[in-house]
């Protein structure tokens, strides 16, 4: 299963690492990053995962993404085409 | 989130960051940090001299992270580690991640190398924000002076609001030796969302149909203090209820309807009850491997209403029916119904844990662990406060000790960390002094934080140790046996010290015993003595923890002794 994950966060020291590692360590590959800075400072991840296995679920991992501290908005694409 | 609190007004004179640090863990109403000193951590060591906090010296930094998990199960408030850099922080890797794991508020304060040190590998350089972050809530380093009073204010709510859990502050020794003009505080606090109307209707109307349902609850009662909650509902709705094993003590596990802890090692008829039942309702529980034993047969004919804290962790291994995440006590006295024909399911239910009670006849003259522990819980009471080790003993305890509150089994669950029981009964103890707190340790498990004894006797906590010793690994040695075709493989321990000398080279008064008439006189004597004791039990090698389900199974599929 394959996916996108839209990331809003506060850029706080170890944010982007901290996220990172949650998809990762939670059953994605990471197979695509970009990640840009808003206006206000926030910054944006979108990343292209793949499920290490049929049991892992997208919408799962963004709920244990949005309970990160620095986490402010989450979006998932499910079967986005890499 | 809810509204901001209010902020302090900074003082207008500049004060040292190792003071601000005090002067924050005073302003959250800590009054004890368990710690070790060392080169980095100096500044807030010689800003604690003259504090109003009091400092527990372990004698290894991991019993500090430990001992600080306890308090903060005991209190409900962040227990608060400190260690230096590099090994000292690295030490308290194993005691933040059991935190982490259990939910558990906790902060642990480790000290860095001074700012234009972090990365060139200087003396005692360690990345602890980098290895820790997979098993923090969340952490900070600090990098002004000015801040900290806003990060540790920060940081304690965050440990122990919505879904508790460890928050790790790393101090650079400039930050602490600096002096700044603290900048003003502002904290958002947590508040749980209002549950969905809805929700608890749709919740209400399938425990109105159910026939045979179950309430399956965890540790997140304990997290939640929605004990009262939690026995209303049981009680309203008469309905027969499980516990994991840090769920124990959610609902008194003498009460006629509580059919024990399900899972691995739990009790026949809290499983068979779980592998009938037409309506799971799940609360602060997480459908844990060892719960469940092979998902896909968990409560294969069940609708599961699943409530929690987190609402991450609702549909994240069992899709649920109505999941409603929020206050749980404050949605368990929403759900109103009563099921209307479940009188016999619950008849069947009590009458099946009747069958399979726990039979505590052994052969022969030696100690039978079991009955050893239902006894020493009997007599201490339902204040008593049990800690345990991991191994067979941990099971043991859980199985046929008795608990009327959570906070009263104090227990590894999710990490099962051996070297746990020792820290958490010092824990414990400065938590409520007053307790009767008893230590359930195994020989394998003592010697992990053996050195502890010493911080026992220099504060002079009266902890009961009863060290439970059959010469092995012996958890490993049972599943060596049982999947592993008996080759037996690195469990001898055959060569342990004497205990109860070991102890007494501590200062601790112990004793030995190794058969069954020996048991109430160790009782009572345990339970008499104001000072800390170490009861040391010889016990049958070849002692299993039963029942059993296998690895990979049904939880309906539960080995038993043979007879």
């Amino acid at each position: 299963m394959t996916g996108q994950l839209t990331i809003d966060f506060d850029l706080h020291e170890g944010a982007v690492l901290r996220v990172l590692g949650l998809v990762e360590r939670r059953g994605f590959e990471v197979r695509g990053i970009r990640m840009t800075e808003a206006a206000d400072g926030r910054g944006a991840l979108a990343l292209d995962v793949r499920a290490r296995d049929a049991s892992r679920s997208l919408d799962t991992v963004a709920g244990q993404l949005q309970r990160l501290h620095d986490v402010r908005n989450v979006t998932c694409i499910q079967g986005v085409a890499q | 989130m809810a509204a901001h609190a209010p902020s302090t007004v900074p003082d207008t004179a500049p004060v040292s960051g190792a003071r601000l640090v005090v002067e924050a863990l005073e302003r959250e109403g800590v009054r004890t940090v368990f710690g070790y000193p060392g080169g980095a951590i100096m500044p807030l060591y010689d800003a604690l001299t003259g504090s109003g906090l009091r400092h527990i010296l372990v004698r290894h930094e991991q019993a500090a992270a430990l001992a600080a998990d306890a308090y903060g199960r005991v209190t409900g408030e962040p227990g608060v580690c400190i260690a230096t850099s590099g090994p000292g922080a690295t030490n308290l890797v194993t005691g933040i991640a059991n935190a982490y794991m259990d939910s558990v508020p906790m902060v642990a304060i480790t000290g860095q190398v001074a700012t234009s040190l972090i990365g060139t590998d200087a003396f005692q350089e360690v990345d602890i924000f980098g290895i820790t972050l997979p098993i923090v809530k969340h952490s900070f380093v600090i990098r002004s002076t000015a801040e900290i009073p806003q990060v540790f204010a920060q940081a304690f709510e965050l440990a122990r609001s919505g879904r508790p859990g460890p928050v790790l502050i790393d101090l650079p020794k400039d930050m602490g030796v600096g002096a700044a003009v603290p900048n003003p505080v502002s904290v958002e606090r947590f508040a749980h969302p209002e549950a969905d109307p809805q929700l608890i209707a749709a919740a209400n109307a399938l425990i109105a149909e159910a026939r045979a349902p179950v309430l399956y609850f965890g540790g997140g009662i304990a997290i939640a203090r929605a004990e009262r909650a939690l026995r209303d509902f049981a009680a309203r709705t008469g309905m027969p209820s499980v516990a994991t094993l840090k769920g124990l003590g959610g609902i008194p596990t003498d009460h006629p309807d509580f059919l024990g802890m399900l899972g691995m090692h739990g009790m026949r008829a809290a499983n068979m009850a779980i592998d009938k039942c037409d309506l799971l309702i799940c609360v602060g529980a997480r459908f844990d491997d060892r719960a469940t034993g092979k998902l896909d047969t968990f409560a294969p004919g069940a609708t599961v209403i699943h409530i929690d804290g987190d609402p991450a962790e609702i549909g994240k291994l069992r899709r649920a029916a109505v999941g409603i995440s929020g206050d749980i006590s404050k949605i368990l006295d929403a759900l109103d119904a009563r099921p209307a024909h479940s009188e016999h399911w619950a008849a069947l239910c009590r009458r099946q844990k009747a069958m399979w009670a726990m039979s505590y006849d052994a052969p022969g003259s030696g100690i039978y662990a079991p009955a050893l522990l239902k006894d020493l819980s009997e007599a201490a009471g339902d204040d008593a406060v049990f800690t345990c080790d991991v191994g067979q003993h941990q099971m043991w305890v859980a199985q046929h000790c008795r608990f009327s509150r959570p906070q009263a089994h104090l227990t590894s669950a999710g990490l099962g960390t051996m070297g746990y029981g020792v820290p958490a009964g010092i824990g414990a103890l400065i938590a409520d002094p007053d307790a009767t707190v008893i230590t359930i340790s195994g020989d394998g498990s003592i010697m992990m934080n053996v050195q502890e004894l010493a911080t026992l006797r220099r504060y002079r906590l009266p902890l009961k140790i009863v060290l439970i010793d059959n010469s092995q690994l012996g958890m490993v040695r049972q599943w060596q046996e049982l999947f592993f075709e008996e080759n037996f493989s690195e469990i001898d321990l055959s060569d342990n010290p004497d205990f109860a000398d070991l102890a007494q080279a501590f200062g601790i008064e112990a004793f030995t015993i190794d058969h069954r008439d020996e048991v109430p006189a160790a009782i009572e004597r345990l339970l008499a003595t104001n000072g800390p004791i170490l009861c040391h039990v010889r016990i049958d090698p070849r002692a299993n923890v039963w029942p059993l389900v296998p690895p990979n199974s049904s939880n309906v599929q539960m080995l038993e002794k043979a007879k």
